[in-house]
């Protein structure tokens, strides 16, 4: 139903090695992979890095089809991809000829070359944000963009806003899906007529849910107000995060990893 | 037999590690012109169960009958059957989005195909129904109403489908002591005047005793207890084991039954309470002789 568009992006709790590494661990680690995959010119460097992954897919045990899932909504840019290169692409041996097209050799390796980096950088994340909370993942993000805050960002406010937008969207699907329901029961029909039909229909829906949703913030602002909230500056938190020998082993193997990659000549 | 679900499972997030199985092999039955209360502590399957019977949720297995037909086997229009079958929500002032309340209530009849002359005939008729003055209320904004008018207003929105068989899930929640007895009169009047079938579904042990002729007791998604109100309360274990409570006037009469008076235990109001127990008390003597 309504819970499977949320699958990138998603959390599912568990207590493999992945899910217990300290989330800024996680976060850096991504930006380390990603790089990677970015400056990788081989197919060898590709597969070195894709059997890294594969093995911190092995340690995260999650199941198979949560990736294939979340590859879902990137399959038309890859297929997209794919083709414009498989076409556009010039130079080396012609494989295939029909009236002006051609599928050139290099075309057909710039196009697995893309689609392999596309696929490794989705699995890579849902990696980390199938294996981290939220909540989690906001306090690692305000880690991370604490050193911008010299030159204006404000992280604490950052993280705080991600922390309250992630902490809603069940609320607001449960509530949208219950707002449906209650307007189906007076007749309403949201599946069938033109783009403008169904537009309209949706009038009902959407202004119970702002309603709702401007009632929601208002009465979360009151209740953090009346706890006396103020962001930024001296304030504590409930849950530190803590770095275990575990987290710089993962740190540093990644890191490792990830240098004997390019070193190994790429 | 109007409404009948049969061996009814429903699953929440199935194949996910957030799967619920919220109802489990339920069978109940449902007759023309009868008023049933359902009751259970949150997240018993009450909810989902009454979701099942005008088709917003479909089951994962079992069937649902409406008129001995499966809803589900293609025939049905649902969106007939769901003005047949109306459902009200809790909170249902929530789902309101008009203008005026005029137009919000005719939001139901208008999707039923209803303009014109009669369709302000429906809406004026559902709006008394509710108690509220047409004139007064039909060019207001609904979201300028009281907490109890904005209420009245929605049940309007719902009434205006003229359904057979309204179901209430837990309608008098958050509402004050006077304003949830109005709203419960106003639903025992449209049963017995309107020959309204209705399913309530509630927390609330002394509303239901008083007003449902048969009652569903539910735990853990399973159907646990069905029977009259007297029956239901009369295993005063079963009830508390599953969370629930006996309305406090039925346990003062079982308890003095239990200090060996001779007394009925299946009255469920105030006034007739009072009355048995003056009589035990007053002629005590000669009833237990």
């Amino acid at each position: 139903m309504s819970n499977k568009s949320l699958t990138l992006g998603h959390y599912l709790p568990g207590s493999s090695l992945l899910h217990r590494l300290d989330p800024r661990v996680k976060l850096l680690s991504l930006l380390i992979l990603i790089t990677a995959l970015f400056l990788v010119k081989t197919f060898f460097g590709f597969f070195l890095l894709a059997l890294f992954i594969m093995v911190i897919f092995a340690v995260s045990r999650l199941p198979w089809r949560y990736f294939l899932r979340g590859l879902r909504p990137v399959l038309y840019i890859i297929i997209f991809t794919l083709a414009l290169h498989f076409l556009f692409t010039k130079g080396g041996v012609v494989y295939w000829r029909l009236g002006p097209l051609t599928v050139e050799e290099a075309g057909v390796f710039m196009g697995t070359f893309m689609t392999l980096r596309l696929v490794l950088l989705v699995v890579t994340t849902l990696l980390v944000t199938l294996t981290t909370s939220p909540i989690a993942f906001a306090d690692g993000i305000e880690f991370m963009l604490r050193p911008f805050r010299r030159i204006g960002i404000p992280a604490h406010e950052i993280a705080m806003m991600m922390t309250i937008a992630l902490r809603f969207i069940p609320t607001l699907m449960e509530e949208s899906d219950k707002i449906r329901k209650a307007q189906m029961a007076r007749g309403a029909d949201f599946e069938t007529g033109n783009i403008f039909k169904r537009a309209r229909s949706m009038v009902p829906l959407l202004v119970p849910l702002f309603v709702s949703a401007f009632r929601r913030a208002d009465d979360l602002a009151v209740a953090m107000e009346a706890r006396c909230y103020r962001g930024g500056e001296n304030r504590t938190r409930m849950r530190e995060l803590h770095t275990g020998p575990l987290d710089y082993y993962g740190l540093a193997t990644v890191t490792a990893i990830v240098l004997a990659v390019f070193f190994s000549g790429v | 037999m109007l409404i009948e679900a049969r061996n009814l499972a429903h699953v929440y997030m199935p194949g996910t590690p957030f799967e619920v199985e919220a109802l489990k092999g339920v069978t109940v039955g449902i007759e023309r012109g009868e008023f049933i209360g359902i009751i259970g502590e949150t997240g018993s399957g009450k909810s989902t169960l009454v979701q099942h019977f005008n088709g917003l949720l479909k089951p994962a297995s079992g069937e649902i009958l409406v008129d001995g037909k499966n809803i589900w086997s293609g025939e049905t229009d649902l969106r007939r059957l769901r003005s047949r079958i109306a459902l009200l929500f809790q909170y249902p002032e929530h789902q309101l989005f008009e203008e005026t309340v005029f137009k919000d209530v005719a939001f139901g009849p208008r999707n039923l195909g209803l303009e014109g002359e009669e369709l302000e005939r429906r809406v004026r008729r559902s709006l008394e129904m509710v108690e509220l003055d047409y004139d007064a209320f039909k060019d207001r904004s609904p979201f300028n109403l009281s907490g109890g008018e904005k209420r009245r207003a929605a049940m309007a929105g719902i009434m205006a489908m003229q359904p057979e068989v309204i179901i209430l899930d837990e309608p008098t929640a958050g509402m004050d002591p006077a304003g949830r007895r109005s709203f419960l009169e106003l639903i025992e009047k449209m049963h017995q005047e309107e020959k309204l079938t209705v399913v309530l579904v509630t927390h609330n042990m002394e509303e239901v005793a008083r007003l449902a002729q048969k009652l569903f007791v539910f735990s853990g998604g399973q159907l646990v207890l069905q029977g009259t109100p007297a029956e239901v309360f009369s295993s005063a274990e079963t009830i508390k084991k599953v969370g629930l409570d006996i309305p406090p006037l039925t346990e003062l009469l079982q308890r003095l039954q239990k200090k060996g008076r001779v007394i009925r235990t299946d009255l469920f109001t105030v006034e007739e309470v009072g009355r048995e127990i003056l009589r035990v008390s007053a002629g005590g003597a000669s009833i237990e002789q």
